[in-house]
């Protein structure tokens, strides 16, 4: 009995190891050896035509900073990401507040809303383009009927109306992702604090800025966190709609970086563009987690 | 008499802006349903239709003649054996972690952080691997990285349901004659049974839903049905019935899905924050 | 021949020194009940003769044989949990039939065993029901029939009453014992209810701060406390504790607790003080011990006291009534119409024959 305890006592205490090892080695192949190949390759001088695989120091890099094309994308990420986002999060908390209470029918309704957030982006994409298409698409006729004229808008194509098509298709799908998420966290707010603020004579804004806020701020700060990093990436939505076009007027990091690596194959130089995307994110989700209810 | 009487207009003002609400958030899947049972006529008259006159099958018909549908299947073998890797390491791996905080935090904040890395940067040196592996549209290469990108959201959603789960149960089995293995099968496994399914379903959709992953890493044998969607995009003509076809092919299976799945719906998304 | 035996045994979490080197036996057959504050160690010290945590140092032997490294399935023990740990997917008789089956007990043997145990526990009846559809008390009820179900060395209690109401708890209490009769299994018992301790132990492991503060039988701990800490522990309403100074009266030593008021004590149990005149002293006086003064009542070491009674808590066989005495309020447990109303005088009899004398330096009694 003794022999046989000592060596189940050894394996107890490799098991917890044993237990995490496949999934470590997969997520090292994957997460590290990617990172370790970025790094080296952003050193060297490979595109399409010239395997050139000697250290060329920081010449991708210093190329970085005087690429436009590179910083314009990084801008029309932010921009995308700076409307998008709080449209979302207001749109999310007014559905929220209006599906709070009862009323009948309100799991259905609720069901029902939150169905955009699992279509895929890119059929999300897809289905836009036929909303906005500037003859068939039922969007330039309602505008119409609501203008009394013909409005034949060019969503996909005229530089003016590109933003708003592809952040109307964005937080059409998005906003549910808000929406229930604060629908769980306002349900959750403590109602005897809220009834206590309204015998203590406090109004609805002043309740709502004392009590329900301070309440859902951890999960709002979440949500803004997994939005946030979604929008900083915003491929499909795009790449169904507008191609990064017209021009180059809607391209993002992401489409930058693909059309880069993999129409251009600019191999270096695409290795130094993602090697900075990555810096840039995990500074920021860094950041970001210490202030978050997430980890923990 | 007046009070209830306003709360009563108040509510019927309320279910009449939800109705709305919902209606203009559904109008676009509705649209792209719509137009797949369309005729081509119909698809494009002008002014649009919002009711098509007669309902028919012949878009699906075409790419099911096509052999278009068969992405939906391709699909389904990488999202389902992928998702079936993933959670099997993902749990075994989050018992690890929950049970025993194998690694302590920085195990757990580097694997969250995995989850947070931008597809693009990582496809990039993913693809030049599988170019010199030969994994480039195969499906054991779409599957593993599908397996690996899903990892980090199973191993922390799986973390969470397995600390909801009293420890004591685990101990009682322990001292009742069951080994570690044992524990973890006869008792963890069944009584997470209810996150496993949510989180696979959401580990599922994710897989189905990529788009950039299989634009990258697919050729012509194992086009996903996202893929197959784009390739129908041809500047000014789209061809209308095949995109909506498709998408429909490819989104009512996790409406279907999700639908079972509506009580983990917030636990799945908020990565596990909200509890719902 | 000791069933359980436990040497210098350690255990830490992290900073926290849970278990400070503790050494116990365990006679088979016997009723032990480990108690003592939150935080004192007791369930960790029950955890770690489970095998559900290691010792970090120091030997545990289960019937002779070192068990430090064995894990838990070997050890020969079942252990019934404070929050019952039934599985919820199951029914009530796989709940019980676990542990049979994770030790590939045949399956003819299996219903059996688990019907003997069901009847045993009244709770025969609810079989095929799932824990979910259980009240508390057959929840639990349901915890020590998986535990009993198996032919154990050893049985392991982790507070299994804690979750009960009082009544509840009152009848388990009595169940259990009568289950350790019917059965004379060792069983270890923690909890940190006094009252627990006392009704179901034959003996009591009394721990504080990861010692043994004391061990005994529950009337030895009771009656002949080593320390003030277990005079204060066991015991409901608590001994009442009273600083004083040792005073020099003409008949020898006595208790002095403000310059105006000193007990005089009897003759057996002035010497132990001889040698502290003028020291510190803390009197403990048990609220039983405080009597209603008979007239004629002149026994040697009952003093008599004048007190006005400011509070009144009747319990329905007793009456606890608050006094002033000396700097502090003193409880006293009357028979149930001694007293009837705050404010009232009462003519009171300490009775100093069952007096604790306590060194205040030490916490020791003399």
């Amino acid at each position: 009995m003794a022999s046989r305890g000592g060596t189940a006592r050894f394996a107890d205490r490799n098991f917890p190891l044993l237990l995490v090892a496949p999934a470590i080695l997969i997520l090292l192949l994957v997460g590290v050896f990617p990172l370790a190949y970025l790094v080296v390759a952003s050193f060297q001088g490979i595109t399409m035509t010239d395997n050139d695989k000697s250290f060329q120091g920081l010449v991708n890099y210093i190329q970085l900073f005087h690429d436009p094309r590179l910083w314009t994308s990084l801008l029309h990420t932010v921009l995308f990401t700076a409307i998008a986002l709080p449209l979302e999060l207001l749109l999310g908390l007014a559905l929220a507040q209006l599906f709070l209470d009862k009323m009948p029918g309100r799991s259905v309704f609720v069901g029902l809303l939150v169905l955009p957030v699992v279509v895929s982006p890119i059929v999300a994409g897809a289905t836009w383009s036929l909303l906005l298409d500037n003859r068939f698409g039922p969007v330039n006729q309602i505008l119409g009927w609501v203008f009394g004229r013909e409005m034949p808008l060019l969503w996909t194509i005229n530089p003016e109306l590109v933003y708003p098509a592809i952040i109307l298709a964005e937080v059409w799908q998005w906003t549910p992702f808000m929406f229930i998420l604060l629908l769980a966290a306002l349900a959750s707010v403590d109602r005897s604090q809220m009834e206590a603020a309204a015998i203590d004579g406090a109004g609805y804004w002043r309740t709502f800025f004392r009590i329900v806020l301070p309440a859902i701020w951890p999960v709002m700060a979440v949500a803004v966190l997994i939005r946030g990093l979604d929008l900083f990436r915003i491929f499909d939505v795009v790449w169904a709609l507008t191609q990064g076009g017209p021009g180059m007027r809607t391209e993002t990091i992401s489409i930058f970086t693909y059309i880069k690596g993999f129409q251009q194959f600019e191999i270096s130089y695409t290795a130094a563009v993602a090697f900075l995307v990555i810096l840039l994110l995990s500074g920021l989700v860094m950041a970001a987690l210490r202030r978050v209810e997430l980890s923990r | 008499m007046r009070g209830p009487a306003r709360r009563q207009v108040r509510q019927g003002l309320r279910l009449m802006l939800a109705t709305a609400v919902t209606l203009v958030f559904l109008f676009p899947i509705y649209w792209l349903f719509m137009i797949s049972l369309k005729t081509a006529d119909e698809i494009y008259a002008y002014p649009p239709r919002w009711f098509p006159a007669q309902l028919q099958f012949g878009n699906y018909a075409v790419l099911f003649r096509d052999g278009d549908a068969l992405t939906v299947w391709n699909s389904l073998v990488v999202a389902g054996v992928s998702t079936v890797l993933a959670m099997l390491l993902g749990t075994l791996c989050a018992y690890s972690i929950a049970r025993f905080r194998t690694g302590g935090d920085r195990l757990s904040d580097w694997i969250l952080s995995q989850r947070m890395i931008p597809p693009i940067a990582v496809v990039f040196p993913i693809f030049l691997l599988y170019v010199w592996l030969g994994l480039v549209d195969s499906f054991l290469g779409v599957i593993l990285l599908y397996t690996a990108f899903n990892l980090p959201y199973v191993i922390w959603m799986m973390r969470g349901y397995i600390q909801d789960i009293p420890k004591a149960l685990e101990e009682s089995a322990l001292v009742d004659g069951c080994t570690r293995w044992e524990v973890i099968w006869k008792v963890v496994l069944p009584m997470a049974r209810a996150g496993m399914l949510a989180t696979a379903i959401f580990t599922f959709v994710f897989a189905w839903n990529d788009f950039l992953f299989a634009l990258v890493l697919t050729r012509t044998e194992v086009t996903t049905y996202t893929v197959q969607v784009t390739h129908y995009f041809g500047g000014q003509s789209n061809f209308w019935s095949k995109i909506s076809a498709m998408s429909v092919l490819g989104t009512l299976p996790i409406f279907i899905a999700v639908g079972f799945m509506q009580r983990y719906l917030v636990r799945g998304i908020s990565l596990g924050a909200v509890k719902g | 021949m000791a069933d359980l035996k436990i040497k210098a045994l350690h255990k830490h979490y992290g900073p926290v020194h849970a278990v400070r080197g503790i050494d116990l036996e365990i006679p088979a057959g016997e009723f032990t009940v480990l108690v003592g504050q939150s935080g004192c160690g007791k369930s960790t010290l029950l955890r770690t003769i489970a095998g559900l945590e290691d010792a970090d140092a120091g030997d545990i032997e289960i019937a002779g044989e070192r068990v430090n490294d064995v894990a838990p399935k070997d050890r020969d023990i079942a252990m019934v949990f404070q929050n019952y740990a039934l599985y919820p997917y199951m029914t009530v008789f796989d709940n019980i039939a676990f542990g049979l089956r994770a030790r590939r007990t045949p399956k003819s043997e299996i219903e059996p065993k688990v019907r003997r145990a069901a009847r045993m526990l009244a709770i025969d009846h609810l079989l095929q029901r799932f824990p979910r559809q259980l009240s508390g008390g057959q929840l639990q009820r349901v915890a020590i029939g998986r535990a009993i179900v198996r032919n154990a060395r050893l049985y392991l209690f982790d507070e299994p009453l804690s979750n009960l109401d009082a009544q509840l708890r009152d009848e388990m209490r009595g169940e259990i014992k009568r289950l350790h009769q019917e059965l004379g299994k060792t069983m270890i018992y923690v909890t940190h209810d006094q009252v627990e301790a006392m009704t179901m132990a034959d003996r009591i492991v009394l721990l504080r701060e990861g010692r043994i503060e004391q061990a005994g039988s529950p009337l030895d701990l009771y009656e002949r406390p080593a320390t003030g800490y277990v005079a204060g522990f066991l015991g409901s309403p608590a001994m009442n504790f009273l600083p004083a100074t040792v005073d020099e009266q003409s008949s020898g030593p006595a208790v002095r607790l403000t310059p105006t008021l000193s007990l005089p004590l009897p003759a057996a149990r002035r010497g132990a003080l001889e040698a502290r005149r003028g020291g510190a002293l803390t009197l403990g006086l048990r609220p039983e011990h405080i009597l209603r003064a008979a007239g004629d009542d002149a026994r040697e070491g009952l003093v008599r006291y004048s007190a006005l009674i400011d509070l009144v808590q009747p319990t329905g066989s007793r009456t606890y009534a608050t006094f002033r005495l000396g700097e502090r309020d003193v409880v006293a447990e009357l028979q149930s119409h001694d007293v009837s109303r705050p404010g009232e005088k009462l003519d009171l009899a300490l009775d100093m024959n069952r007096a604790v004398l306590i060194d205040p330096e030490t916490n020791r009694v003399i």
